[in-house]
């Protein structure tokens, strides 16, 4: 396997047209979380929101994720979300130790 | 799809063949010797501190050239009994039940039991040892670092691990080195994880489905893919602490702390915050150590029952439901760090939903026993003695996964011996049972029986004399990490300490027998046949032991199940799984 | 075995097939990413308990940062759609284009560095440290500078890699495959940025 790639990853990889419009909604995004949190202020879940859909698409469409057998994604994405979800976990202490309050 | 195996040629050269060595074989018993000095040493450390406990005036001689001032005169100083406690539990845990099981026997056999000629990535495999071996060069390094090792246990509890000496000795540069060699041992697990796990998807021999592979190339497999997480956690925690120990920062550091009359530089940080991370790694880790010894166990008691268990799919879903649930239960261990209390609750319910698996196994293998007609060896009382250590060790389990009984028991020898008989003893078992069965392959030597045998019933024994009494220490109330109990509440308690101690130095004894008999049968036991089990996995189907590129440039093609047992009709009673013979084998769930 | 089977056909008859059909070194890429992921992760949230548990977090930054954030990020998206003109010239057997891509790559990488660690020096000046700063908690320079310190090694990293490997390639032992990969990467360090600047920069502006 020196010198070919596989054909499902790159053969069938989506034409530069999705590319660029991922490319431009990426950015969009980013913009519009920049003005919004200028002009209302920080919402910190809809700033992750916003960061897991950008996330979500360049995974998808800049590294070709979608193009793969389905079972890639099936394997590597939950479990990874699912680690990075039990972190979640840890909040309740970080503030309560605060003002020392039971809950 | 590998593109690295059988890409180095047959290795030349003393140094590439074993030293920097390509081969996962070599490696494979790099780790092994690693791990092996690391049980020792460690094992000495205990000794040390148990002869510590019941004679706390008696000096050790020659101790003071081990640290002039933690043991001045060889009479061990309760801070230096505190450094011993932190290494034996680092060696033992990470460089022993993590490498011997998982990284030593996985990269020896699992590429033979798929059919590969090497791991995916040799050379990665080999930057993972060494890495290893740095890591382990850099944690020993602590002994001689003029304030010792470090005090603060193999969890590195904050804020103790996260200031400077004012907490006592070891916490200069002790623990500064404690803290590099973790984090450098967690991209060494990485690298090896990622190559075990592209190993066992990409290179499977023809025939080889998923569901083909032998047990504890499933054990390997489901172990890597926890590893490969759990020590992402440890690696920034690691950073953090040291970021915290020579950068000034406070991560895992309160403000207002007040240590040997002096406030401590720091503000905004909580020990909590270390506890979370590192338990997010540890209790994973905890099953990193223990699903590699259920495979190899599975696989060895399938070979001397001469029957498959009960089921197959049922053995490879419940380690997979445990790695699954490991990431759920870490808070287990902070139901009295003063975590909310709703989180207790919380944690509590998986972690007794983890029994569920670890029963459905253990049924499972007790099952399968029932009514077969086992063939005693060394390996497989081993095998059997480390069900019985994971089901002693495993019920005390079920009382500290409550946080309303754990708040009695919680810090107390207790605990000290539900992990050792679940984790320590059991793993260590499955390594010796690993090595009883295997090494006639990996040396072309068979080892001796009988004083194998004789070394399972000592250590057997010895190990229940030393670790069951540990139960009843904790259910007295005696707390652990203690370097002394003389004029004390605990007092009454000397008699069994002293027994306890008396064990542990005659079954530490006793496995100078395994040392001996390893030794000896390396050079002089009588030749390892290919197949001395009558075995059905690939291993059994090359040389012993395996030349370089293990099936001598031909391409085995697998046919038939992993466990093909007293099979009717077949030629003899097992079919191996690269045997062209065709029988009608009844299908198994 | 004959190296050569190998070499002309990997797979046929001999092994089983890959589940997922990627080359193994992809593979391993794509593990290392969920496994870096993992890790990037633990630093957020360890971030975001510290500062939750403080009660003077300080909010320093101006649009100016804020805007200079939006150009980093600019940059960096810009970098991942390069690279994809340079996989996709690669596998076209445009050598040369692949190479040329490869390096603008890097390049944009060097010029996120350069701005990041211009951003990094003024806050010096203004006097921020790893545990001090004029405004408030003074964790906050230890989790900005870790966080970003750590992509920053990402990226510098990565710059490193690119160069490496279009060399490596333009020489010809590389291949198409090889510059996939470390496309890969390259779009995982963009997406780690994607969290920061919400998580470090959003969060911590002025208000
Ligand atoms: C049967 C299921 C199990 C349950 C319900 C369970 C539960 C617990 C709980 C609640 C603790 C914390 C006790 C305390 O600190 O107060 C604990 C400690 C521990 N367990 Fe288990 N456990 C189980 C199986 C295992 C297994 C299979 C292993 C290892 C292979 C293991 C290794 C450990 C270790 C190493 C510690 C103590 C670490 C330390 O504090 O130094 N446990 N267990
Ligand atoms: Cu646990």
């Amino acid at each position: 396997m020196n010198t070919t790639t596989t054909p499902n990853a790159s053969g069938k990889s989506n034409g530069m047209a999705t590319t660029y419009v991922v490319y431009v909604t990426i950015l969009a995004i980013a913009v519009y979380q920049v003005c919004f949190a200028m002009m209302a202020g920080p919402q910190p879940m809809l700033m992750l929101a916003l960061a897991i859909l950008q996330a979500s698409i360049a995974v998808m469409y800049f590294m070709h994720l979608a193009a793969e057998r389905q079972v890639l994604a099936l394997a590597l994405i939950p479990y990874t979300i699912f680690v990075l979800f039990m972190m979640n976990m840890i909040w309740s202490d970080s503030v309560r130790l605060l003002h020392m309050r039971p809950h | 799809m590998s593109e690295a195996a059988a890409h180095h040629g047959p290795p030349q050269g003393f140094i590439r063949k074993y030293v920097f060595s390509l081969d996962h074989k070599i490696i494979g018993l790099q780790y092994y010797g690693l791990a092996l000095v690391a049980v020792f040493v460690g094992m000495f450390l205990s000794w040390l501190m148990r002869f510590h406990l019941v004679w706390p005036n008696a000096a050790i001689p020659g101790l003071q050239l081990l640290s002039k001032v933690g043991a001045p005169g060889g009479l061990i100083t309760p801070e230096y009994y505190l450094s011993l406690l932190t290494m034996h539990g680092t060696l033992m845990v990470f460089f022993v039940l993590t490498n011997a099981p998982f990284a030593a026997f996985g990269n020896y056999f699992l590429p033979i039991q798929i059919g590969a000629e090497d791991m995916a990535f040799p050379r990665f495999n080999m930057m993972s040892f060494w890495t290893t071996f740095v890591a382990f060069v850099v944690l020993l390094a602590a002994f001689v670092v003029p304030d010792g090792p470090p005090i603060s246990g193999w969890t590195a509890y904050a804020p103790l691990s996260a200031i400077g000496k004012d907490a006592g000795p070891g916490l200069d540069m002790g623990q500064n080195l404690w803290g590099i060699s973790i984090a450098i041992f967690c991209i060494a697990s990485l690298l090896g994880s990622l190559n075990f796990i592209a190993t066992t998807l990409d290179l499977r021999a023809k025939g080889m489905t998923l569901m083909r592979m032998p047990l504890s190339t499933w054990a390997w497999f489901v172990t890597s893919c926890i590893a490969l997480l759990a020590f992402a956690v440890l690696l920034p925690a690691c950073l953090l602490l040291v970021l915290d120990r020579v950068a000034g920062t406070s991560f895992f550091v309160p403000a207002g702390l007040v240590v040997s009359d002096h406030l401590q530089p720091h503000s905004g940080g909580s020990p909590l915050l270390w506890q979370h991370l590192f338990w997010f790694f540890g209790h994973p880790e905890v099953y990193i150590a223990i699903l590699p010894a259920m495979g190899i166990v599975s696989h060895i008691l399938i070979n001397s029952m001469r029957k498959p268990l009960l089921s197959h799919k049922v053995v490879i879903g419940s380690m997979m439901a445990i790695g699954f649930l490991s990431y759920m239960v870490w808070g287990h261990h902070m139901f009295l760090s003063g975590m909310n209390p709703f989180s207790a609750l919380v944690f509590s319910f998986p972690t007794l939903m983890i029994t569920i698996p670890a029963t459905v196994l253990t049924l499972i293998w007790l099952g399968s026993l029932y009514g077969s007609r086992l063939q005693i060896t060394a390996a497989s009382l081993f095998a059997l003695g480390f069900i019985s250590m994971f089901v002693s060790g495993g019920v005390s389990g079920f009382f500290l996964a409550q946080p309303s009984i754990d708040i009695y028991l919680h810090a107390t020898y207790f605990v000290v011996g539900h992990f050792h008989l679940v984790m320590g003893v059991a793993a260590i078992f499955g390594v010796f049972a690993g090595t009883y069965f295997w090494m006639p392959k990996m040396t072309g030597r068979m080892m001796n029986e009988t004083l194998g045998k004789i070394h399972f019933w000592l250590s057997f024994v010895g190990a229940y004399c030393i670790f069951m009494p540990f139960h009843y220490l904790g259910l007295a109330g005696n707390v652990r990490r203690y370097s002394s109990f003389v004029d004390d509440f605990m007092a009454p308690l000397m008699p069994v300490h002293k027994f306890i101690t008396i064990a542990a130095l005659c079954t530490g004894a006793a496995q100078l027998i395994f040392l001996y008999n390893l030794i000896h049968s390396r050079f002089w036991g009588p030749p390892a046949p290919v197949n001395p089990w009558n075995a059905t996995s690939l291993e059994w189907t090359v040389p012993s032991p395996p030349p370089w590129n293990n099936f001598g440039g031909v391409h085995p093609v697998v046919y038939h199940d992993p466990y093909q047992y007293s099979v009717e009709g077949a030629k003899e009673d097992f079919i191996m799984q690269n045997s062209p013979e065709q029988v009608k084998t009844t299908v198994r769930s | 075995m004959s190296q050569a089977n190998l070499a002309v056909d990997p797979h046929a008859a001999v092994m089983e097939e890959s589940p997922f059909a990627i080359p193994s070194s992809k593979l391993v890429m794509w593990l290392f990413i969920i496994s870096d992921a993992v890790t990037f992760g633990a630093f957020l949230f360890a971030y975001g308990y510290i500062r939750n548990a403080s009660t003077d977090w300080p909010t320093p930054f101006e649009h100016a940062s804020i805007w200079n954030a939006l150009l980093m990020t600019f940059i960096l998206v810009t970098s991942s759609l390069t690279i994809l003109f340079a996989v996709r010239a690669a596998q076209n057997d445009d050598r040369a284009g692949a190479f040329k891509w490869t390096l603008i790559t890097a390049g944009g990488g060097t010029l996120f560095a350069i701005l990041h660690l211009r951003e990094w020096s003024s806050l010096i000046g203004e006097g921020v440290r790893m545990f001090q700063n004029p405004w408030g908690a003074p964790m906050f320079g230890a989790t900005f500078f870790t966080i970003t310190g750590l992509h920053m090694l990402h990226v510098i990293g990565g710059v490193i890699a690119l160069t490496v490997v279009a060399l490596t390639y333009r020489a010809g032992r590389y291949s198409a495959k090889h510059i996939e990969i470390w496309s890969l990467y390259w779009h995982f360090v963009d997406i780690v940025w994607m969290f920061v600047v919400p998580m470090v920069y959003l969060l911590n502006m002025k208000r």
